[in-house]
């Protein structure tokens, strides 16, 4: 769902990226580490989009539910609210949120589908429960605001609009809901970004249009910082380390 | 929802009912818009999702209806259920028209003059942030009876609209205030169909009756025809390409003053500009707001 940033709900829940990055007493105890509260999210993210896939629905969806799922952990702790439940009730709850409601029980299928594991399969009565601890968490904000609509009028206004370009910058607004840009900076910034390195990359020199579009570079050119850094961090990701935070998540106390 | 005492049903809406109450703690009067889930095991109706989100998002404008919270309960069969909390209005512009229908006195001019430039100035908010109403009729227009203050409300079938503006499943207005692109089957309908609608009720506060209570969709567009005259390419460039478009009866436009008698020359003129057949030619909320009709509203106390 789209309309004003500027006066919207997202723009006045925008956190600093300290308030982000807080893993919750709970889930402290159990010695979950900042890197690894980022990882679960981070697979909790793709699990999302893996889910997606399999309903059909657009990408706006995905990044929905993943930024409710994000913000939903700076308020719970994931020992309580499991992240393999809270996960795809944000897909459901975002699905009806952006017009394209997927039925409960389709989620169930899939999820069953995906995971052989019993552990982390729900039924419907699961996500319905948690879709109303969901929205109380959320205090019923759910419009969210997203960098794709920017994106596609800045790549077009920068001249980069071709079928190589398109792909790639997209793909990229694709990876920042990875990380928690989203809850941080506001789209048209991620946007940016996604463009900035877009450039570097295809080494066109936008310097001039970047200028002239009246923002702060520093705030694009960290942003781009971080996307770069989270690429290079990822190659250190193996599913040891995945495997690891997700069992002492499931450690009891 | 031990907070709230239920005083009486005051509606039955298209999702649940409503009731006014009192809150305990502060004694004010609210409105509780009830809402069951899990009736057919799909949780949250999305109407009813998208009305809070719209709602939140609307923030505290004087003209749009608000609400003051979100509230989980259960009822007696231990079903989870979703009160929201509205302001609570005493009656809606429906009520009020008929109030003076059944005395036989007219709406003074005065007060269709502040209803109206009230309505305009919430359907600009609206749309000044992205969302079109989609449904306006006087029985989603919340009034309080003491002070003529209007609010929108109803945002149900509300939805923030993206550009470019494209493809809204079309069965969603109440006929009567359904603009002609909208009855013609477009798909690609913005802002200007909630001016229509504003337009329908301008004219139904001024003579009581509905402008064109058609009964199905051919006779609503034949009200529509019969007073506006019956469009072709050269006023409505298009229109026969809209995929609802037949060969019509042809009638002319009669003045407007024949169907609304008893609205000034400047008020005609608005009502003109409101009920225009090209939807980019109608007039906005915000253009409305600055109409020389409105000229002697005391714009800073509403």
């Amino acid at each position: 769902m789209a309309a004003n940033f500027w006066t919207s709900s997202h723009y006045k829940q925008l956190l600093d990226q300290e308030e982000v990055d807080v893993v919750q007493p709970l889930d402290r105890e159990k010695g979950i580490t900042l890197e690894e509260f980022k990882l679960i999210k981070m697979q909790m993210a793709s699990y999302i989009s893996k889910l997606a896939q399999h309903v059909k629905v657009r990408q706006r969806v995905v990044a929905t539910a993943v930024t409710y799922m994000r913000r939903f952990y700076t308020r719970k702790s994931m020992t309580e609210y499991d992240p393999h439940l809270v996960a795809p009730t944000c897909l459901y709850l975002a699905s009806k949120a952006e017009e394209s409601t997927v039925q409960a029980r389709l989620l169930a299928f899939y999820i069953k589908k995906i995971y052989a594991d019993e552990k982390y399969r729900y039924e419907v009565k699961d996500i319905l429960e948690m879709e109303m601890k969901i929205l109380e968490a959320l205090n019923y904000y759910l419009v969210v605001f997203h960098p794709y609509r920017s994106l596609v009028q800045l790549l077009q206004d920068v001249g980069m609009n071709d079928m190589n370009m398109i792909p790639f910058a997209w793909g990229l607004a694709n990876d920042t809901y990875k990380m928690d840009l989203i809850l941080v900076h506001p789209p048209h910034l991620i946007a940016l970004a996604c463009i900035y390195i877009a450039s570097v990359y295809r080494e066109k020199d936008n310097t001039a249009w970047f200028e002239e579009l009246r923002v702060d570079m520093n705030v694009v050119k960290n942003i781009s910082m971080e996307i770069l850094d989270f690429y290079e961090n990822q190659r250190m990701i193996t599913e040891d380390r995945i495997n690891a935070a997700f069992s002492k998540l499931a450690s009891k106390p | 929802m031990d907070a709230f005492e239920k005083l009486e049903k005051v509606g039955e809406g298209t999702y649940g009912k409503v009731y006014r109450a009192r809150e305990k703690a502060t004694g004010k009067i609210v409105a509780l818009k009830k809402t069951r889930l899990h009736e057919d095991d799909e949780g949250v109706p999305p109407t009813t999702l998208r009305e809070v989100s719209i709602l939140r998002m609307l923030s505290r404008d004087p003209h749009v209806v608000r609400l003051l919270d979100v509230k989980q309960g259960q009822n007696k069969e231990g079903k989870t259920v979703l009160y929201l909390v509205f302001e609570y209005m005493d009656t809606d512009l429906k009520k009020f028209i008929r109030s003076f229908r059944q005395t036989g006195e007219i709406i003074p001019a005065k007060t269709v003059k502040s209803l109206m430039y009230q309505l305009c100035k919430g359907v600009a908010f609206c749309h000044g942030h992205g969302i079109l109403h989609r449904d306006l009729k006087p029985h989603n227009l919340l009034m309080d009876r003491k002070t003529s203050m209007l609010k929108i409300a109803d945002l149900g079938l509300a939805r923030a609209f993206t550009l470019p503006i494209k493809k809204y499943t079309h069965e969603i207005l109440t006929l009567w205030y359904r603009a002609p692109e909208v009855l013609l089957g477009s798909t690609h309908y913005s802002t200007a169909v909630d001016m229509w609608s504003v337009g329908c009720i301008f004219a139904e506060l001024v003579t009581k009756q509905a402008l064109f209570p058609g009964d199905s969709e051919l006779q609503q567009l034949l009200h529509i025809f019969r007073l506006l005259g019956t469009p072709n390419e050269e006023i409505w460039p298009g229109v026969s390409a809209l995929v609802n478009w037949h060969e019509y009866p042809q009638w002319n436009p009669q003045s407007l003053s024949s169907a609304v008698p008893n609205l000034d020359e400047n008020g005609l003129d608005l009502l003109s500009q409101m009920l225009q057949y090209e939807p980019s030619k109608r007039i906005s909320a915000k253009k409305a707001m600055e109409h020389p009709y409105f000229d002697d509203v005391d714009k800073n106390r509403l």
